[in-house]
């Protein structure tokens, strides 16, 4: 036997595995990213929902209400009135009810309201000029976000005060004036002008292109549309915009006992709704069956619960004078699947027909908007305005949003289009950088499947209260209630947070190689270390919320 | 140096729970098998009646006992377990495992007939089949020297790091009394320095053990083994010498009896060798020119040793008191391994003597060497009752 | 909101545990709350592979790998000889697989629990011989396919946990890798009930073995847990029990629809499945006060 003599055994361990690179044994890296929600995509004005549900969760109010009004500086007034696309979209939805998001953002726009926040003062002022011919949701969120870059906006207004549908629209029931005043108040203090009270006419846009640079065309739409069964001066037959404006001038428009209000949307049964409260029977009649109204299925349970009668899937036929009232000669129909999109065509259903008696009809079947006098200035087509992806009119500098142009007559997405129209006008203005920030079109929406349940303790949604009918229909104070303080936070707290990463640092607990770090650096707050990541994906799994990627790689 | 005389009547066994006290083992794990049983009990009832400390395993298999004794040792600190027959067999993987983690483990073994079927009986086999383990073994012949050489094998194996196995016969040693002349403490203290490994499993130091090897770490490894076995001769020689500067008595790792002027000499280990003794010294009383060569270091097998020892010899007779089967004896195989080119080797006659503990008396070995110095070897072993 | 787990770093990156794997997940949990103050046992397993190649470690504490029958006695053999030095704060722990703990080890580990030796033994369970190749122990469940149970094993799985319950240790408890701050509390216990055997059964799906996709593990020991198939519980002195999480509703359909150990399963044998861990769990429930 030979070989070195060695006093002591050489094969104690004494190094550590770190130093080898587990990482060459993967073809794919995990990445944490930050993806959007379904409710993100789905937010007609883009708004940060998971990022400023968690503020809420957090208790950071104030950040919350900063992060919503980065996107729609009307939170009270649209935690009121959206129609809630982000709900509809939610991920939660599958698991046990959407996020009451609405009711959370009401939470925070009517605390803003109380605590009195104020926006921040803009940066900088410019000395660009830009005309906002309409207040209403458009024009106001077109006009805010214009202030936020320091650039100059006077708002032209037909009404004596601002707010479009929201003042003269919606009933008090549903949206209290106070608060509509208190937001839109907040936003004239950026230091907004206002020129209210004067009907601009296709001929002032001359005169305004002198002044100003660039001009937002966001008067609504107000042109009642009617039907032909109907005589214009009947004093029987009413528009419901005008009827509920009335209402919120407190001049009411006279009605009759027996009402019968034409029509499946928001008009139709805020008009019912005012009507019920004025002491008067409403009877409903829309086209379309229960399911496919336009209008949300709450505000047609709040009037049917009110007393309301609704006639749905019918239509008029024929009216009959019965010298005092009107007798309308009704029949059932079903709507034709076989049309393109946009198209209504009812099918008589044999033998249902059946008739209404009505001291007063009121129509709300959709308005237009009033371009008669424009259509010579700016193309128009369809009775809309007619913008491109910029929001820009066919004439230079001349821009159009909301109902004006867009057949999607929601608040919210008049509030969405007057921001992107604003960012669109600041660049035409020379501001190049005044671009949203987005996603990259790789980056995927998290869906249900991304989240992780098993961190999401089930907790069914709490929506918000409604005040007992009795008291309802004695007059027109709000009818629902606002979350609790409590009900908020277990709402927020149910949020999944899609796509947004927390720092509940799931990722670095599970994965067996200890290859992801926190990092302070980092946007993301965490690193993985390429030299030890294997590629499990145990990482992605364990994130409860989709904020993690995969980065396929070839070797 | 010698101390006052310290002798007691004591059978194998107890000599041999003596020298443990002495030593004072840190931890012993333990389990009974007859006739190793004597053993534990004395140093339980020196433990229960505080002459010893250390922790004492009561375990539930030998298996457990050595894998107790191994990680013990790694820790550091001085292990002592003892065993017999089927006890050594459970514990054949972990024998392996211990020398393998270098752990300097002393365990007395008491040489017992391995079932099927049972039996009680001497016989070496037990041990012998564990040769490849890479323990060193001793073999003993009395008391006094299983008392002597387990402070010894603590001695050398703590110095080279190999576990050592001290080894005597069942009841011809184990049980029967015989003066023993017991070592002080002082002259176990000044023999025995502190087991102090700077590797050892210490969260102080961090060092891991049996991590899995490539090949050539695994050869290098084994490697390292064969030398510290091949140091062994030397330091036991060295061990020895130096027990017998401070008690008086030694052994060397093998011992010539009357081999002055012999042709032929008689190759024992164990119990059989006081019997040889006797017979060698009729035969010389007969004129008939026989020594003795007990082998009582036998791993490592002094193979140098032994080449020169029995060079020039004519004849040489080896008395196996163990079969392996298909083989033979085990020591005869050795030998005749250690001899192989020798120049002038001796004609090697193997006999089966004793196994399954059947008596040998001198002179049935007297009667074997005459039958022998008549016949030629026959290449393989031979029953001789 | 998340996990709060405080770790000292023991378990090492760049280790040999197939990606996602839940041992070297049940390691990182079992090691970096046990802190550099102890010494871990490892019997050949997966674990012993995780451990690392000479000359390197996995693990910044002293590992000593033994047999695969000895862990319960290599670990004894450690804190007895550091009792004799006076070292009374080192945690010596054994941590072993399931073959090493139900079939082969058990005997060991038996008597280690007997002597009430003063150690921690963690089973890494993860229901087979994975190392050897998806083999049969007395761990894997009814039905579930092994390489050596081609189709399906045909008795249900040993219960180690209540076996060591029945040897009055001081604690016992099960847990698993998709609920570490339970896992980690346990070991905590464990390390601060001391002078006696602390055993922990950590649920460890292995990815390959149970055919579950490489991200799936801690899921997959969720549903375990969720499905009722394996409660996690403590239990202090043979006596105390305290059920942690069990039961949700999910069932054994649920949890075997995403193993391919099970896919030969007919929904006569899901049913038969069911039954058996109703009854398991009953006679369970009824321990928790
Ligand atoms: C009764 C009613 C209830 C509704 N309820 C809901 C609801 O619950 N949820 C929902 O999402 N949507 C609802 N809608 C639709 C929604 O209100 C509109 O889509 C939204 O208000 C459009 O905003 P806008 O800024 O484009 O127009 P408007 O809100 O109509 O604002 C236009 C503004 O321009 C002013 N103006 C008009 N012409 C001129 C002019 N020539 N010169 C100067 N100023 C002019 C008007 O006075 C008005 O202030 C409702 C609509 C009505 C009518
Ligand atoms: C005595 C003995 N028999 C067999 C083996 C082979 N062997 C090595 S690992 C292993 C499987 C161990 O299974 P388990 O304890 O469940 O650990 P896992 O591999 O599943 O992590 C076996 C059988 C061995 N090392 N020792
Ligand atoms: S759970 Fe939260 S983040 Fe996810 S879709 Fe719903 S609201 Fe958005
Ligand atoms: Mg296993």
């Amino acid at each position: 036997m030979s070989g070195t003599v060695k006093r002591v055994p050489s094969i104690w361990t004494t190094g550590s595995t770190d130093i080898l690179n587990t990482g060459t044994w993967r073809s794919a890296i995990a990445v944490h990213e930050k993806r959007p929600a379904p409710c993100y995509g789905a937010c007609p004005v883009d708004g940060e929902i998971p990022i400023w549900v968690q503020q809420v969760r957090n208790e950071e109010f104030n950040a919350a209400w900063l992060t919503l009004v980065e996107n729609n500086p009307i939170p009270a007034a649209i935690g009121r009135t959206c129609h809630r696309p982000c709900e509809g979209a939610c991920n939660r939805t599958e698991y046990d009810g959407a996020v009451s998001i609405n009711a959370l953002e009401q939470y925070v726009g009517d605390m803003a309201i109380r605590e009195g926040w104020a926006f921040p003062a803009p940066a900088q002022e410019s000395q660009k000029m830009v005309a906002v011919i309409g207040g209403g949701p458009a024009g106001l969120s077109c006009a805010y976000q214009l202030r936020r870059k320091g650039i100059q906006v006077t708002i032209f207004d037909a009404n004596p005060e601002l707010g479009g549908v929201l003042r003269y629209g919606v009933p008090e029931y549903r949206l209290p004036k106070k608060m509509v005043a208190a937001e839109i108040e907040r936003i004239t203090d950026l230091g907004v002008k206002v020129v209210a009270g004067r009907k601009l006419t296709g001929e002032d846009l001359g005169e305004l292109e002198k002044n100003f640079s660039a001009i937002f065309v966001a008067f609504g739409a107000h042109d009642a549309k009617r039907l032909p069964l109907f005589t214009k001066s009947d004093s029987r037959v009413l528009d419901g915009i005008d009827f509920l404006r009335s209402i919120r001038l407190d001049a009411p428009l006279k009605i009759g006992r027996k009402i019968v209000v034409i029509g499946g949307g928001s008009v139709a049964m805020d008009v019912a709704g005012s009507a019920l409260r004025l002491g008067q029977q409403a009877q409903i009649l829309a086209l379309e069956g229960r399911a496919v109204m336009p209008a949300p299925e709450d505000e047609i349970e709040d009037v049917i619960e009110e007393g309301a009668l609704l006639h749905d899937g019918a239509m008029v036929k024929a009216v009959e004078d019965l010298s005092g009232s009107l007798l309308l000669h009704c029949i059932n129909v079903e709507l034709d699947q076989n049309v393109s999109p946009g198209v209504i065509r009812p099918i008589e259903i044999a033998g249902t027909e059946f008739t209404l008696e009505a001291d007063t009809v009121v129509l709300a079947i959709g308005q237009d908007p009033e371009l008669a006098d424009w259509e010579d200035r700016i193309q128009v087509s369809k009775g809309m305005a007619v913008v491109d992806a910029d929001y820009k009119t066919s004439r230079a500098g001349v821009f159009a949003a909301g109902d004006v142009a867009n057949i999607e007559r929601f608040v919210s997405t008049a509030v969405g289009d007057g921001k992107r129209a604003a960012y669109s006008i600041a660049r035409y203005l020379g501001h190049q950088d005044a671009v949203e920030e987005g996603f990259a079109d790789s980056v995927k929406e998290v869906s249900f499947k991304d989240i992780n349940t098993f961190y999401f303790p089930t907790q069914k949604p709490v929506e918000r209260g409604k005040v007992d009918v009795d008291i309802r229909k004695a007059g027109f104070a709000e009818i629902r209630l606002g979350l609790t303080d409590e009900q908020a936070l277990d709402q927020a707290r149910r949020c999944f947070s899609c796509g947004s990463c927390i720092e509940c640092d799931n990722c670095a607990i599970f994965c067996p190689d200890m290859a992801i770090l926190k990092d302070a650096d980092s946007p993301l707050y965490y690193k993985v270390l390429d030299q030890y990541c294997k590629g499990c994906g145990c990482c992605l799994e364990e994130c409860p919320r989709g904020a993690m990627g995969v980065k396929e790689e070839t070797k | 140096m010698k101390t006052d005389s310290n002798r007691l009547l004591l059978s194998g066994n107890h000599a041999v729970s003596h020298a443990v006290r002495l030593v004072k083992p840190n931890v012993m794990p333990v389990y009974p098998i007859t006739p190793q049983t004597p053993i534990l009990e004395l140093i339980t009832e020196f433990h229960a009646a505080g002459e010893m400390t250390g922790e004492i395993m009561t375990m539930e298999s030998e298996h457990s006992a050595m894998a107790a004794a191994i990680t013990a040792s790694l820790t550091g600190v001085r292990v002592f377990t003892a065993t017999a027959s089927q006890g050594l067999l459970l514990m054949h993987e972990m024998l392996h495992y211990a020398a393998g983690a270098r752990a300097p483990i002393v365990m007395f073994n008491v040489n017992r007939t391995l079932g099927s079927p049972w039996g009680f009986w001497p016989d070496q086999t037990d041990s012998l089949a564990q040769r490849d383990t890479g323990w060193i073994q001793y073999y003993c012949e009395n008391g006094q020297e299983s008392h002597d050489t387990t402070l010894q094998a603590f001695r050398v194996a703590e110095q080279i790091l190999l576990p050592a196995m001290v080894i005597h016969e069942a009841f011809y040693v184990s049980h029967s009394m015989e003066a023993v002349e017991i070592a002080t403490q002082e002259q176990v203290d000044a023999y025995l320095p502190e087991f102090n490994p700077p590797h050892r499993l210490d969260p102080q130091i961090g060092e891991s053990w049996g991590n899995t090897v490539s090949q050539v770490m695994f050869q290098n490894h084994r490697r390292d083994m064969g030398d510290a076995m091949e140091r062994v001769l030397d330091v036991a020689k060295k061990a020895d010498q130096e027990l017998q500067d401070l008690v008086g008595r030694g052994y060397g790792i093998h011992e010539q009896y009357r081999c002055e002027g012999a042709e032929f000499i008689i190759t024992t280990m164990g119990s059989m060798t006081g019997t040889a003794r006797d017979a060698v010294d009729e035969l010389r009383a007969e004129g008939v020119p026989v020594g003795l060569l007990k082998i009582k270091l036998f791993r490592p097998f002094p193979v140098a040793d032994v080449r020169e020892i029995l060079s020039g010899i004519a004849k040489v007779m080896v008395l196996d008191r163990n079969f392996a089967p298909g083989t033979g004896g085990i020591l005869y195989q050795e030998l005749k391994a250690a001899l192989y080119g020798l120049k002038g080797a001796p004609e090697i006659h193997g006999y089966l003597a004793g196994v399954g503990g059947t008596n040998i008396s001198p002179v049935n070995i007297k009667d074997m060497v005459h039958s022998a110095i008549g016949e030629k070897p026959v290449a393989h072993s031979v029953w001789k009752g | 909101m998340g996990y709060e787990i405080q770790e000292e770093k023991v378990f090492n990156s760049g280790h040999a545990a197939c990606p996602g794997c839940s041992e070297a997940l049940a390691l990182r949990f079992i090691l970096n709350t046990l802190g550099k103050d102890a010494i871990a046992v490892v019997p050949p397993s997966c674990i012993a592979i995780i451990s690392g190649p000479q000359p390197l470690s996995s693990m910044s504490i002293p590992v000593y790998q033994t047999t695969l029958e000895a862990s319960a006695a290599s670990a004894a053999g450690i804190k007895r000889a550091l009792i004799s030095k006076g070292n009374n704060h080192t945690n010596v722990v054994a941590i072993a697989g399931d073959g090493g703990t139900y079939d082969i080890g058990f005997q060991a580990l038996s008597a280690a629990a007997e002597r009430n030796e003063d150690i921690i033994y963690v089973c890494l369970d993860n229901e087979g011989y994975m190392n050897t190749g998806t083999q049969k122990s007395s761990a894997t469940p009814s039905m579930a396919f092994t390489t050596s149970t081609p189709a399906g094993k045909l008795s249900p799985k040993k219960n180690v946990p209540e076996i060591m319950v029945a040897h009055n240790i001081p604690y016992m408890a099960t847990a698993t890798t998709g609920y570490p701050d339970d896992l980690v509390r346990k070991v905590k216990k464990a390390m601060e009930i001391k002078g006696g055997l602390r055993f922990i059964n950590v649920l460890t799906p292995c990815l390959a073995g149970w055919g579950v996709p490489d991200s799936a593990g801690p899921k997959t020991s969720r549903l375990a847990v969720q499905s009722g198939i394996y409660p996690l519980y403590e239990v202090e002195n043979g006596e105390t029990y305290t059920l942690n999480y069990g039961p949700n509703g999910l069932s054994v359909a649920d949890y075997v629809a995403t193993q391919k150990r099970y896919r030969h399963l007919s929904p006569e044998d899901v049913e038969l499945l069911q039954a058996e861990v109703n009854h398991d769990w009953e006679k369970l429930q009824k321990k928790f006060k």
